[in-house]
């Protein structure tokens, strides 16, 4: 069953990019191996792979069931769409971060791990950036 | 000095920053969104209109279209003072405070006031908003029981929503102010 669909898909491709050519214009016509045609190739495989499972569930699968599906992935949609606020402190720390114990910094180690406070990360980003970027237009 | 940029929001909608430098510890920075647009009002209109004209077919009560027309030019005059911000203001001064003013389409303004002593640092936060993960500046407060504690998170520039080169701008001149106005604090 796997080679027969390898043996289609290609051939639909090719009659798919064929297709899209335009008229008049002798670009490559051959039907050589590219790689872009290969990735066309597994996507139509994979797309076809799963509207296959999904008619398959839908044949088999019984009514009530169905609905309860639809139901729950609008559930999952809803739950998703109730993430921190943009003003809840969540965004910013928590309970662990709060109560992260300072560990001393020891020479020729590796730093131990921690959670660094917002400020920091932010003058490390945004700030030190434009340090670099002045000292290497001052060296050019 | 004022200095005018063009930027964009997270949609991809254009924005305005201005920049005015009024001094060494006093900078506003004003951001405006774009205007209410003909088409998106037109659109609206029409679709409320059409399905009011549809349930009218279906319920041949006339009282309908006039309920259509009356809720179109509420909802229209609500969202314009209400919802439709045009334009969004940071006024930053050493040693006062932080002001952010909000101006509405209809004309409203509705200004907020955070005094320097509360404001512990400006920052850039990344958060989950709708499907997306978007950049965001706000004022962390300082928490008036522990001396490194964050009490609060006050988002800035909610509605304009602008992306990150816009942010890094104004996060800078922000910065630059908070380093100055710590080194005058600390100094007796």
């Amino acid at each position: 069953v796997p080679a027969s669909n390898c043996l289609t898909s290609p051939n639909l491709v090719i009659l798919f990019t064929e297709c899209l050519k335009p008229q008049g214009k002798m670009v490559e016509n051959s039907s050589l191996p590219l790689p872009e045609r290969a990735i066309y190739g597994f996507a139509l495989f994979l797309s076809s792979q799963f509207g296959f499972i999904l008619y398959l569930m839908w044949a088999f699968i019984p009514e009530s069931w169905l609905n309860y599906l639809v139901t729950g992935y609008v559930l999952l949609f809803g739950i998703n769409m109730s993430t921190s606020p943009l003003n809840s402190i969540h965004t910013i720390t928590d309970s662990y971060a709060q109560n992260q114990q300072q560990k001393k910094y020891q020479e020729e180690a590796i730093p131990a791990l921690r959670d660094i406070p917002i400020s920091e990360v932010n003058q490390m980003f945004f700030l030190a950036t434009k340090e670099l970027q002045l000292r290497a237009k001052l060296k050019n | 000095m004022e200095e005018e940029r063009s930027f964009s929001d997270i949609c991809g909608g254009r924005l305005a920053l201005q920049r005015r430098y009024y001094s060494p510890s006093c900078r506003e920075f004003c951001l405006s969104c774009p205007r209410l647009s003909l088409r998106s009002l037109t659109a609206v209109t029409c679709t409320v209109w059409l399905a009011a004209y549809g349930l009218f077919t279906l319920c041949e009560n006339s009282m309908i279209l006039s309920a259509a027309i009356f809720i179109t030019l509420l909802g229209l005059l609500g969202y314009l003072h209400f919802v439709k911000i045009d334009q969004e203001t940071l006024l930053i001064i050493d040693s006062l405070g932080i002001q952010m003013t909000s101006s509405y389409a209809s004309g409203k303004e509705s200004t907020t006031f955070i005094e320097m002593g509360k404001v512990k640092d400006v920052v850039i936060n990344e958060a989950i908003y709708m499907q997306k993960v978007i950049y965001y500046l706000c004022i962390l407060l300082k928490d008036p029981v522990e001396p490194h504690g964050i009490s609060q998170v006050v988002p800035v520039f909610q509605s304009s929503k602008p992306r990150l080169d816009c942010l890094i701008e104004v996060y800078r001149s922000c910065q630059e102010i908070l380093a100055h106005q710590k080194t005058t604090s600390t100094s007796p």
